[in-house]
Formats: structure tokens, sequence, C-alpha cells
């Protein structure tokens, strides 16, 4: 906890630090005649959200909370002919998520044949719609939080990168505009201190269980975009597989009524659809997710009841307009949903725990070209994502409003 | 003969617009360093360079875009499409992502030539009135 503080304050320093000085420029390091400098750029954000009837993202965010800053640094350079060298430590804290644990967020060398064909090879950002590859740069989009049921503030340890490689490349098809692609396949490295940890602790920290434990999974997937012959109109498909992600929880009940030690795991095969429209000042999104679960859970040995099967998906749709160099608004609509085939939470009971709608306003403000404030109002029905059960004892369907604001500043 | 008048007139106006295209970005003209082996360029593949789609020269090294904002906005727009704030948008999410480099950014026009006369693979949009001094004009076709 001291830590956390300490680092807590260390951000808002180097905040303080790059406002004081007027905005820094991008450092760039030289090697020598012989080599090419390398790029380094940063930034640092932080954030606060309140809330009216819930705790949503931070864990006491009715009093509002500041618990909601990132900063990250990275460097890049190509030291030799087509290869490109790229890393960012990235730390963040979204409530009990982060807590400032630093992070190398991707380290990678790429080496480009051509246009066509090229190579990645180390801890790669996931390709993965829109945001997923910068769901953490603020900076780079008009609204604060991304639709939470496709970007979800709190599992970037699931989603953001894997340890492996990926194939890429761009192919001009002349009149029909152009056809990008990464394929990528490698592993998901997880911890009990992570955002997908929590949640399956709060699901599973309540008495009779317990958890126990999360894995590290594998994951292979493809990320495709079209970039239509009409100039800002782009159509992307992803599809990825979430192959073995486990996790254990032990029930404290006598062995003999079924307690000890159960070892779940999870498939997840998943199709992701984006389309996004640049016009003038103008930017518009959709995009639409569909999960898919095969999970089964072994205990001594044996399965406990074969293969179960369910779905999920969540869709938004927003637009964003640009007034001048310093301001720009945005607003989007989006819904999340648990369990494809319950979608008011009926059939099994969840009530406004099987689905939650946001609708988001959004202001940006650009003082200075390194320096980003945001303000955001949120109204929120249904309480899927209030995955923090312990921070939300009772929940009902009602509508419920979130603020959030933030700053960045980059360099 | 009236062959021949017809043939000089349709090389007139091919020259015409060949002499338009060259100078088809609004008070602007594109620059890059001496290295770059290039004299000119379609205007399809300044788009993939400002987009990010082509990131090496032929002969393997590295594109280095230098901007100057503000004051070629105009042509950035007629080049990639994109106007100033879509364009920084752009490359922060490639280079935030692992996938690019930013690009550099110059204050002044003779700042801009200077990166550019002194970067292996640089290529920039400068205005039409800037002083070039060490660096090669790209011709736009």
């Amino acid at each position: 906890m001291k830590n956390s503080k300490r680092t807590h304050s260390a951000i808002l320093a180097l905040t303080a630090t790059i406002m004081a000085a007027g905005g820094a420029q991008a450092y760039e390091l030289k090697l020598g005649t012989n080599m090419p400098p390398i790029d380094i750029h940063g930034f640092a954000s932080q954030g606060f959200l309140a809330s009216t009837k819930y705790n949503y993202l931070a864990n006491n965010t009715k009093d509002g909370s500041f618990k909601f800053s990132e900063a990250a640094v990275n460097v890049s350079m190509n030291p030799f002919p087509r290869t490109h060298i790229a890393a960012q430590g990235f730390l963040f804290d979204v409530g009990n998520v982060g807590q400032y644990y630093p992070a190398l967020d991707y380290a990678s060398i790429d080496y480009t044949f051509c246009d066509q064909f090229g190579v990645r090879a180390g801890r790669i950002r996931r390709p993965e719609g829109i945001y997923n590859a910068i769901q953490d740069v603020d900076l780079a989009r008009t609204s604060i939080l991304l639709p939470q049921g496709m970007y979800d503030a709190r599992y970037r340890d699931f989603s953001g990168s894997i340890d492996g490689g990926s194939l890429f490349g761009n192919v001009n098809m002349s009149k029909a505009g152009s056809f990008s692609y990464e394929a990528y396949l490698g592993n998901v490295n997880l911890t009990d201190d992570g955002g997908i940890a929590r949640l399956l602790q709060d699901d599973f920290g309540k008495a009779p269980t317990q958890y126990k434990g999360v894995e590290g999974f594998t994951e292979g997937g493809v990320q495709l975009w079209w970039n239509t012959p009409i100039d800002g109109l782009r159509a992307g498909f992803a599809m990825y597989d979430a192959l073995g992600f486990g996790y254990k929880y032990n029930v404290n009940i006598p062995p003999n009524l079924g307690g000890g030690l159960y070892h779940a795991q999870l498939d997840s095969p998943t199709e992701h659809y984006s389309l996004e429209y640049t016009v003038k000042n103008w930017t518009f999104q959709t995009e639409y997710k569909h999960n898919g679960y095969e999970s089964y859970t072994v205990h001594n040995g044996v399965s406990t009841g074969g293969v179960v099967h369910s779905a999920a998906d969540v869709w938004y749709a927003g637009a964003a307009y640009r007034f001048n160099k310093w301001f720009e608004t945005g607003v989007y609509y989006t819904e999340d949903y648990a369990n494809v085939d319950d979608r008011d939470g009926s059939k099994t009971g969840k009530g406004s725990d099987a689905y939650q709608k946001d609708l988001a306003l959004s202001l940006r403000f650009d003082p200075k070209p390194w320096w980003v404030i945001k303000a955001e109002v949120h109204y929120i029905r249904g309480t899927a994502l209030l995955d923090d059960n312990l921070d939300n004892p009772s929940r009902n369907g009602d509508g419920w409003f979130m603020l959030a604001m933030k700053t960045t500043v980059s360099f | 003969m009236k062959k021949n008048l017809i043939k000089t007139g349709c090389l007139a106006i091919g020259l015409c617009l060949g002499a338009f295209q060259a100078q088809a970005l609004d008070g602007a003209v594109v620059i890059a360093n001496s290295s770059v082996a290039a004299d000119s360029l379609s205007a399809d593949a300044l788009k993939d360079i400002l987009t990010g789609k082509t990131k090496y020269w032929d002969g393997g090294q590295a594109v280095i875009i230098t901007i100057l904002p503000d004051k070629t906005d105009a042509a950035l727009q007629q080049a990639c499409g994109m106007d100033t704030s879509a364009f920084k948008t752009f490359w922060q999410r490639l280079a935030f992502s692992g996938r690019g480099q930013e690009p550099k950014k110059a204050a002044d026009a003779a700042e801009l030539v200077q990166i550019v006369a002194t970067t292996k693979g640089a290529i920039a949009i400068v205005p039409a009135d800037a002083a070039l001094t060490g660096v090669k004009k790209l011709e736009i076709k």
C-alpha cells in the first residue's frame, strides 16, 4: 500500500513536472553516427470516478475515487534495415486492479520483408477491434471510458498482450482499397493480483467457496481490416480463441458432500466486427463482439458435468465531432449481455446482472498539444459489469449515473 | 498534318496535366533526405507512407515522417485524407501499440528542412516557399 501511494505520488509529480515545463517534446537518444536514435515517448494520466448508486470500476466511487491512474514510457528504434524494435513499460490503477505494479506492456521486434508481409515476435499488443491494442492510450480517443463490455479497463492482463509472434502485412487492392492483416499466436500469463484474478476472487471468495489461483492460457487469432476506397472508411473483422484458461477454487464442505479442490477450464472462441468512418471533423464507430464459452470443471479427476456452452455479446455505436484543435465531443451507446440466451435475466434469475446498457457523453479539451482534459457523464441501466460483488451487495435494474474526469500529459 | 496537330494537342494537354499533378499539394512540396533513392512518388505511394502502410524505402531504410503542424495542414489533408488531429491520433495509435514511430515535429519550416536534411530516410511536406537546402524535392505524380 505504501508503495502504491509512492507510485501514485510519482505519477502526479511527473504530470506536474511536464505541465510546469510547458510540455515536453519526445526525447531522442542519439547512439552515435552509425546508429539510428532511440525515440522515447510517454504519458501520465490522472482520473476521477464518481457514481450515484453502485461502486463501479474503482471500489468506492459512490464517494468519488481518484484511484484511476495510468502512466507509460515507450522506446522504439529501427536498428537495421526493415527492422523495428519497440517496448513499453506501463502501470495503472483502477480500484483494486493494477495497483501501480509496473508491467512490460509490450517488447517486440519486427521485420518487414515488404509492405505485404512482415513478422513480429516478443510480447505483442494483441490486435482486436479498433481499441484493444491501444485501450491504455487515453490520448487516442474522445471518451474516457471505452465501452466497458468490450474493452474492460480492469481485465487488461487478460486481453492486452501475448507472448509469441505474429504475421502482418498490407495488400493494395487498387480501386478496391487495401487489406491489412495480423495473425498471432502466443501465451497469456496471468497473476493472482491481476484483474481477472480479482474478478474470480470476488466470485469465489464467498463461503463456502475459496479462490485458489488462476492459470495462463494460449491464444491465437487474426485481425483483418479492409480500408475501403472511400477515404476514412474501414471495416474490420477479428476472431480469436483463448484456449485452456483455467482457475481453481476450493469448496469448503466435507469431501463426501462434494467438497475439495475444483479445477475449471474455459475455451473462448470470439468474433469481433468493426466499422469506422472518419469524414471531415466527424468520426463514426460501431462494433459488435460475440464471446463463446466452452467450460468444464474437474473435481477429483472427474468431470463434474461435461462441457457447458454459453455465449455473451456486446455492441456499441458512437460518434465524435471535433470543433477545432481544442474541443471535441463524443457520444456512444452500448449494450452488454452476459448470456445471449437470457438478455433480460428472467430465465436464469440474474435480473439486472444479465445486462448493462450505457449512454455516454464526452467532452475533450486539448489546451496544448501535450495536454488533454476530459469530462464524461454516463447513464447506465443494468449491473452486468459490476463484477466487484463485495462492493455492491444489492442491485436492481434501475438507472444510475457515473461521472468520469481525466487529464493526460504526454511527451 | 491534322493528325500531327491532334498529337501535339494531346501532348500539350498531357504536359499541362502532368505539371498540374506535380504540384498537386496546395502550397506545399514534398522533400526527402538525400539518402532516399526515389526522385518522385505517386500520390498513392505518398498516401501509403503517410498512413503507415509503407514503412521502409526500397533499400530498407526506415521512413521517418516529419511534420510542420498548422503550416501544412491543407496539404497533409490532401495527401493522406486526414486532418492534423486525425493524423496525430492515427500515429499515436500505431506508436503506443508498438507498431510504428510517431512523426517528428518541427516548429518552423527552417527546422523542418534541417531535420529532413540530417535524418536518413526522412520525408516531409513543406511550404512551397521554404528555402530548401540539403534536401531533395520529390515530384508527386
